[in-house]
């Protein structure tokens, strides 16, 4: 653990390898438990996927590690100060939940507002991120009047006031349509790099999957994966098999140590093993005069992980039967 | 740590001065310091034209429900019979411009204290005493909506999330609405001074018993007392904002308060004695201890202003106190509606 540092020291020039990292840390309202245990660590730089079903406790550690909610107990740190500490919120940007600004205000006053009392870059990167997230003609209109994904975006550009090391992105597309929803994950991508970390939540798990280096699946308050996508994907790696014998293949590939389990899907064997020992599955089988006719390996999306891991639909949060 | 407040009190004076609600609130309280200043003069003229006004006994009027009748001491007393009322009986008549003639040697002070009361240095605190009462109730808007409005929609979580703290945040709110009290009462003082200056130029030539009791000194601490009057009132409805999340609550608390702690008083002590005891204690009944105004209801003893300070210094910083923790140990949520 990076110990806490001392009164104004800028704790993001210290750079720790991971900008958050969470200790057993637990929220509780009365009986009900929102975030459970939680540890948890973000590594400098890239984009990280925070997903779970609704409910499942995403938003309130978000809240956690921005100060907004006081955690029952464990320990939360960002930059290796203690979350919350409004010197260390200064190098990060949020968007958490739907974006919530003055509505009597015009885009651009919000923006200069939320500038002014973070004291974020200068007047002119104001006129920059409107552009940048293609508001620039409707800055000077009341946000009451703007529609759904225009807040998006004005959220979005107010999180990335001042340049900030780490960005918190809730739900960043709702409301955008789909032009919208590809230029936001554009933008993501781009903003991942460079050393900047982006903290994405969302249950747009496709959508994650093209932005996301690392990610960790919440489910009911509770961490239940951590990894690279590529990582979490490939821990249940299969293939799909046809042979000339596939109940001989079936005993066969069973007894070999390396494969997980074989099972009899729309006719033909799906066999959980690593892919890349493909090759050696074909050997084994042949020695046995076992030929294969059709050998495909199966890839899994990010949404099929996370409900075979969760058990619920990503969007609704219920549980699938 | 102070720069950084009040860099947050600029902000929240940048958010202020957008809202149609402030300018609205200013222009009720110089409509009130202009009727303060106004009503003297025309009061004044009254007086100078009518010589005192005394009323018709009640039961010779036979106008139930409505203003009841009164008669101008100088037609009274000018012995001129066409300016003596013609529908009253000599005998009445006589009566009245009796009464005028006990009167009458008290006109040139009554005039002296009316002319006093629209023209400078007089008008002012003259004045203060109408907005002090209307400030309490405006302030009061102002506090519940500057604070409500973040839980109303949910800004609170953007501004925190920007690094602000907590408590800066609402330090800087508090001082930034206690700043706009003092600006507000400034400004309606230099409209009643201007136009003081307009009204007794119109008055003409002084009362010659002109010289009132008021000084230059009794105004600018008629608005201290204005001002820290004002204080105790934003911290309670600060409190309630805070507590109820809502500037609903906020507004309605503040505007209730004043008018239900008066009625409950009245109410109260009329069948319990021991009450008076516990009234003097209330916050309204401290603040007209204070401020030295009317204190509600006629008949009532208003607490003394030592007295009165201590009990507003303890509910502000009691009340401030409360909003503080609870502001600082609350979870932030979304919003919550209304603004």
């Amino acid at each position: 653990m990076t110990p806490s540092r001392t009164a104004d020291a800028p704790a993001a020039l210290d750079r720790p390898e991971y900008v958050i990292e969470t200790s057993a840390l637990t929220k509780r309202y009365g009986d009900v438990v929102a975030v459970q245990e939680l540890t948890l660590r973000v590594p400098r730089g890239g984009v990280f996927g925070f997903l779970g079903p609704n409910g499942s406790g995403k938003t309130t550690t978000m809240g956690m590690l921005l100060g907004l909610v006081h955690p029952t107990s464990g320990d939360a740190r960002i930059f290796g100060d203690p979350a919350g500490r409004p010197a260390t919120l200064r190098l990060v940007g949020a968007m958490v939940e739907t974006p919530t600004f003055y509505p009597y205000l015009s885009g651009r006053a919000n923006l200069r507002y939320f500038q002014g009392i973070g004291r974020r870059g200068s007047p002119a990167d104001i006129d920059r991120l409107l552009t940048l997230v293609d508001l620039g003609k409707r800055a000077d209109s009341k946000f009451a009047t703007y529609s759904l994904g225009m807040k998006q975006r004005l959220g979005i550009a107010c999180a990335l006031l001042g340049d900030p090391e780490l960005v918190f992105l809730d739900e960043p597309t709702n409301g955008l349509d789909p032009a919208g929803v590809v230029e936001v994950r554009e933008l993501i991508r781009e903003l991942g790099t460079g050393g900047r970390t982006v903290v994405l939540s969302s249950h747009m798990l496709a959508e994650t999957e093209l932005v996301c280096d690392n990610v960790a699946v919440l489910s009911r308050g509770k961490l239940i994966a951590q990894g690279t996508i590529q990582e979490l994907l490939r821990e249940h790696d299969s293939l799909r098999l046809r042979t000339t014998d596939d109940a001989g293949a079936q005993t066969l590939l069973k007894g070999l140590p390396w494969v997980e389990g074989v099972a009899q899907q729309d006719g033909a064997l799906v066999v959980t093993a690593p892919q890349d020992r493909s090759w050696e599955v074909a050997r084994a089988l042949a020695d046995r005069q076992i030929y294969v006719r059709e050998l495909v390996p199966l890839h899994r999306t990010l949404e099929e992980f996370f409900m075979e891991i969760t058990g619920t639909d990503p969007t609704t949060g219920r549980e699938q039967k | 740590m102070i720069a950084h407040i009040a860099n947050l009190g600029l902000w929240e004076w940048f958010k202020l001065r957008r809202r149609w609600m402030l300018w609205i609130l200013l222009i009720f309280a110089l409509m009130f310091a202009q009727l303060a200043v106004w009503g003297g003069y025309f009061s004044y003229q009254n007086l100078r034209d009518t010589g005192g006004e005394v009323t018709v006994p009640a039961t010779l009027q036979q106008q139930q429900g409505r203003v009841p009748r009164t008669v101008r001491c100088n037609d009274l007393l000018s012995g001129d019979p066409a300016r003596q009322p013609a529908d009253l009986d000599t005998q009445v008549t006589a009566g009245l411009a009796a009464q005028c003639r006990q009167l009458a040697p008290t006109l040139p002070a009554r005039l002296s204290r009316a002319y006093g009361s629209f023209t400078l240095p007089g008008s002012i605190p003259n004045a203060l005493n109408t907005i002090q009462t209307l400030g309490l109730i405006l302030m009061a808007i102002l506090t519940a909506s500057a604070i409500g409005i973040d839980y109303g929609a949910g800004t609170l979580r953007s501004v925190l999330t920007q690094g602000t703290g907590r408590w800066p945040y609402l330090t800087a709110k508090f001082l930034t609405l206690a700043v706009l009290t003092a600006l507000g009462l400034l400004v309606a003082v230099a409209s009643v001074a201007l136009s003081s200056t307009i009204a007794g130029g119109l008055a003409g030539t002084p009362p010659d018993a002109a010289g009132t009791a008021a000084t230059w000194s009794d105004t600018g601490i008629a608005l201290w007392k204005a001002w820290v009057s004002i204080l105790p009132y934003i911290a309670l409805t600060a409190f309630v904002t805070v507590l109820a999340r809502s500037s609903a609550a906020g507004m309605a608390i503040g505007l209730g308060y004043y008018f239900a702690e008066q009625l409950i008083v009245a109410l109260l002590t009329n069948f319990f004695s021991w009450f008076q005891n516990v009234a003097d204690f209330l916050l309204v009944r401290n603040i007209s201890g204070w401020t030295g105004g009317a204190g509600g209801f006629p008949g009532t003893v208003l607490p003394d202003q030592t007295h009165a300070i201590v009990v507003l210094a303890v509910y502000t910083l009691a009340l401030g106190g409360i909003a503080f923790w609870l502001f600082e140990r609350r979870d932030v949520q979304g919003a919550t509606g209304g603004g």
